[in-house]
């Protein structure tokens, strides 16, 4: 029977996490295709996707034989170090201390070093192309694929998790094809804070769960931990946002 | 190998993108965790240590990052 509290939050958070990755892949696969046309950019990501796939095949029933304690655990202190990862990154944008991620500027510059390789390497251009988009789709799928099995397995959701995370793809992948350029408009900040804010809850939940305390509330304690976490990063951003007080020029005064 | 490496990488990249932060976060981890296991306290009290200690630690980080940048700031 899935419990709908804690259902909701884990394919909220595969959804927004995978939307944030695809998004970046969907760029550097689009800057493949423009160069090199599909071919190469189609077979790079199938290769990608399917190295994933085994990744999965592989590691997933590994889990089954990890004690629940432990493995809420472990994965509860992962998702935390990632979720808290990406808050404070998403704050220091936000905050403008760190530049926003643009996607036109990644696709200009993917485009400019396939341009490079093109003039350096012309025989082998197909393979660079390829290599690209696989490496590009990897990587990003890499923390899509952690993300869905950090918050399924705890709790056993890993089927809805799984179906947010294809969700967005399909979502992107429609968009994509309609737009046909870099989805620069997404408003990535504010998802990778919210995911951050989202898997943050997860991790206090599961590393709690995994110490074997029983959280008042149950399932709705997730709801009060993600009110927790997402104040401390409204407050941090607006914290960070505040100019420092510089002594030095506080003297010359 | 170069990909092998950057996959290496990205997975590292994904869990202590702060060292400051990430070794915080680990003492309060082992913190919470010894409340819990290892007193007769209450063990709900590590679970709110963990809760309230994570976005301060967060607020902390960020509060650093700002004093960090500030004398480039005012330089510039």
């Amino acid at each position: 029977m899935l419990i709908w509290s804690t259902a909701a939050p884990a394919v909220g958070a595969a959804f927004l996490a995978s939307l944030v990755e695809v998004v970046e892949a969907f760029t550097i696969v689009l800057a493949v295709a423009t160069l090199r046309g599909w071919r190469p950019a189609a077979l790079g990501t199938a290769a990608a996707l399917a190295l994933l796939a085994g990744a999965v095949l592989l590691l997933g029933p590994l889990l089954n034989h990890i004690p629940l304690h432990a493995l809420q655990l472990a994965i509860g202190i992962l998702l935390l170090l990632m979720g808290m990862s990406w808050l404070r990154k998403a704050c220091l944008r936000s905050a403008g201390i760190i530049p926003l991620h643009d996607e036109d500027a990644i696709f200009a510059a993917e485009s400019a070093q396939l341009g490079g390789a093109a003039q350096r390497h012309q025989a082998r251009l197909d393979w660079i192309a390829g290599m690209t988009a696989l490496k590009g789709v990897l990587l990003e799928g890499l923390e899509v694929v952690f993300i869905v099995i950090a918050v399924g397995a705890g709790g056993g959701l890993l089927l809805p998790a799984s179906l947010g995370a294809l969700l967005a793809c399909a979502l992107v992948l429609l968009v994509g094809a309609v737009v046909h350029r870099p989805l620069s408009r997404v408003p990535e900040n504010t998802l990778k804070f919210g995911v951050g804010v989202m898997l943050s809850a997860f991790g206090v939940f599961w590393i709690g769960e995994g110490f074997g305390l029983d959280w008042p509330g149950q399932d709705l304690a997730l709801l009060v931990f993600a009110a927790v976490f997402l104040c401390a990063g409204l407050a941090g951003t607006a914290i960070a946002r505040t100019p420092a007080r510089n002594p030095v020029m506080e003297l010359a005064r | 190998m170069s990909l092998l490496k950057e996959v290496g990488a990205e997975l590292i990249g994904m869990f202590f993108g702060d060292a400051r932060l990430t070794i915080a976060l680990l003492l309060l981890i082992v913190v919470a965790g010894a409340l819990i296991e290892l007193t007769g306290i209450d063990p709900l009290v590590g679970g709110i240590v963990l809760i309230l200690g994570c976005p301060a630690l967060l607020i902390a980080n960020l509060r650093r990052e700002r004093r960090a940048i500030a004398p480039s700031r005012s330089a510039a």
